[in-house]
């Protein structure tokens, strides 16, 4: 039963693939919808599991721009979406000083040309929404940013448009693919979750993950593709504090590959263990990994 | 909305999926009437014969959050397929490479590998007691307006708790003047109050407390939103949700469901090694204070007690201890999960009764700051 629609999600798949973007169907079926529906997605997930990437290849096959807002907590809507340009007001004020005209007409004018559209910088998201082409505007970390952002963020997001208060209201000139990620460190709002569609990204498994591999790394053997998957794969299995995303299992292979390591097994566990710092990033993990353990775990690769 | 011409099949199938968005509120998914338009917009783009292709558009469209996502293809299927053609809910085997990226569009392939649970949580333990518990306690009225009373209070101190401030807004309003600073903002005003963890022990000892604790709990959610609530005894059980529910029968309810294993053995240095694990690294953050409650009598060992409370300890800003014990008279704590949780934390304070824990609140915010 291949309708018009699988056929179009297999295409975007390819696309995607072709961007280095390996995604699952169901990831390409709420991008499209994505589009057809002008609504933002919400993708969830922990750390290193590929979210940001689904906006960059976005931006990637769509040949538009990536527009990019880190979340942080204090983030105001200043750094978000416009600050006046002081510095050029500030000498814009000083120049019209020796200006011969004055009067209260070309006073007013005047002041109407300090706040014009000259002196304004854009921040991420009105930079987003007045371009010609419509960009990918990829919100990330959304849940580090306070509550009172998501509220301004919120309204952007339903009316496409920002009042500025000496200028009037800003409307879009193009509506962009919006992506949010979270980590999940604090609890989005009702809200901001019925404006989005959703997708959770979980970590991959063997053969997705070994496809990654073999696109973004293409120097390693296919052999060694599959041990270095097998390891990371069986690492995820045992109880981490922080388990390893796909850019580390990306990080490894290089870190591997630099060392000129071209296969896992027992007898290469000491220099298996010099490249761990690229795997296990705390403490406590290292300490779960002694090398009887990488040795136990290469010989199963 | 679909076309007139609609084939009787697809008219039927669009009949049934407008039902779909109810049948998934009926499930505790937080969707409202406007989605039902869309779900039918959706699928009017997407096709309604392709199965697959329906199952990712709705999915996408109709989850909220992680768990409706694990729930969401159990309730498809169940909705859409006729009974005998149910996916079976082993999916070990297909998980190993059932997911493959190819689109293969098969009935027997519903890309839904992801929604099993590995993690040997479900583990019995010989101390887990499965006998159900009367919440109804949880509605009380006696000292009802006490316990929000002193939750408010202790919610409004919390708020003169500023654990960042900035200089820089000073700067920016300073610029916009010229340098000249007319605006004098000597201080950032806006308040960031720390988010509370609240470990709440459950085990047989202190089956006198709880339900006052869990009453403590769901006060303090109504006056904070950033609190995030646990139930422990041989293993750890978040609670927030059904909690902080705002309708008390509802919160009954939805507490019965979860509280297995309620009054049974308490393996607190465990618990918390489950909760350092699968919660903290997305709850507990530099700004967290995460209060224990419990009176520290453990069945584990000291040890793994202490390395697990070292561990939050670090990740947290503050860890206070609540032992409901620590106001009688000649009370030391003596017992062995006392003295292993000693080292690690900022404050022990006891709080057996109101008028204890009215008497330790500065205390306790003074070590929240």
């Amino acid at each position: 039963m291949n309708s018009q629609r699988a056929l179009d999600i297999a295409s975007l798949q390819r696309d995607l693939a072709q961007a280095g973007y390996i995604a699952e169907p169901g990831l390409a079926a709420a991008l499209l919808l994505m589009r057809d529906l002008e609504r933002p997605l919400l993708l969830e997930g922990d750390a290193g599991v590929g979210k940001t990437e689904v906006a960059k290849a976005l931006a990637d096959i769509n040949e538009t721009r990536l527009i990019r807002l880190q979340c942080y907590e204090g983030l105001d809507a200043h750094a978000a979406m416009y600050e006046w340009n002081y510095q050029r007001q500030l000498l814009a004020i000083k120049l019209l000083e020796h200006d011969e005209r004055s009067g209260a007409m070309d006073l007013a004018r005047k002041e109407q040309d300090i706040f014009s559209e000259r002196y304004l910088l854009k921040r991420p998201l009105l930079d987003a929404i007045t371009g010609e082409r419509p960009p990918v505007l990829l919100v990330d970390e959304i849940d580090r940013a306070d509550a009172a952002f998501e509220a301004y963020l919120l309204e952007l997001l339903s009316d496409f448009q920002i009042s500025i208060p000496e200028l009037g209201t800003v409307r879009a000139t193009c509506r962009p693919l919006v992506v949010l990620t979270s980590n999940g460190t604090r609890e989005l709002s009702d809200a901001l979750r019925r404006r989005c569609l959703y997708q959770y990204i979980d970590y991959p498994d063997y053969e997705k993950e070994l496809a990654i591999v073999r696109k973004k790394a293409p120097g390693a053997e296919a052999r060694l593709a599959q041990q270095i998957v097998a390891f990371v794969q069986a690492a995820r299995r045992m109880e981490l504090q922080k388990r390893p995303g796909i850019a580390e299992t990306l990080d490894w292979t290089a870190a591997l590959l630099r060392l000129g390591i071209s296969t896992i097994d027992v007898d290469g566990a000491e220099r298996i263990m010099d490249t761990l710092s690229a795997l296990i990033k705390t403490r406590d993990d290292r300490a779960a990994f002694p090398r009887e353990v990488v040795a136990r775990l290469a010989a199963a690769c | 909305m679909l076309s007139a011409d609609a084939s009787p099949l697809e008219a039927r199938a669009a009949a049934r999926l407008a039902g779909f968005p109810g049948f998934l509120r009926a499930n505790g998914f937080g969707i409202g009437g406007g989605d039902s338009v869309q779900a039918l917009h959706a699928a009017d783009r997407s096709g309604l014969l392709d199965q697959d292709v329906l199952r990712w558009s709705m999915k996408a469209l109709l989850c909220r959050r992680g768990d409706e996502w694990q729930r969401f293809d159990e309730l498809f299927d169940v909705w859409f397929l006729p009974a005998n053609r149910w996916q079976s809910p082993e999916r070990r085997e297909a998980g190993e490479g059932g997911q493959s990226d190819a689109h293969s569009g098969g009935p027997a392939q519903g890309g839904a590998a992801d929604d099993e649970d590995i993690r040997p949580r479900r583990a019995a333990s010989r101390e887990e007691v499965l006998s159900s518990t009367d919440f109804s306690a949880l509605a009380e009225r006696e000292h009802a307006l006490e316990i929000e009373a002193l939750m408010r209070r202790f919610a409004r101190q919390l708020k003169y708790i500023r654990l960042r401030r900035e200089a820089r807004a000073r700067l920016r309003r300073s610029v916009a003047s010229g340098g000249t600073p007319f605006h004098l903002v000597w201080r950032n005003h806006r308040s960031v109050r720390p988010r509370l963890v609240l470990m709440i022990d459950v085990s047989r000892s202190m089956v006198l407390y709880s339900f006052f604790y869990l009453r403590l709990a769901r006060a303090l959610a109504v006056e904070l939103v950033d609190v995030h609530s646990y139930i422990f005894h041989t293993r750890v059980t978040e609670v927030s949700q059904a909690l902080h529910d705002p309708d008390p029968w509802r919160a009954q309810e939805r507490l019965h469901l979860i509280a297995q294993g309620w009054a049974g053995g308490t393996r607190i240095g465990e618990s918390l090694e489950q909760f350092n694990r699968e919660q903290a690294p997305r709850v507990v953050h530099a700004r967290t204070a995460v209060l224990v409650l419990s009176d520290g009598y453990d069945t584990g060992e000291p040890r793994q007690l202490s390395d697990a409370l070292a561990q939050l300890r670090r990740r947290a800003r503050r860890l206070v201890w609540i032992n409901p014990l620590g106001n009688r008279p000649g009370y030391a704590p003596t017992c062995q999960g006392m003295q292993a949780a000693l080292p690690h934390i900022d404050l022990l304070a006891p709080g057996g009764d109101l008028a204890s824990l009215r008497a330790v609140l500065p205390d306790l915010i003074e070590t929240l700051h």
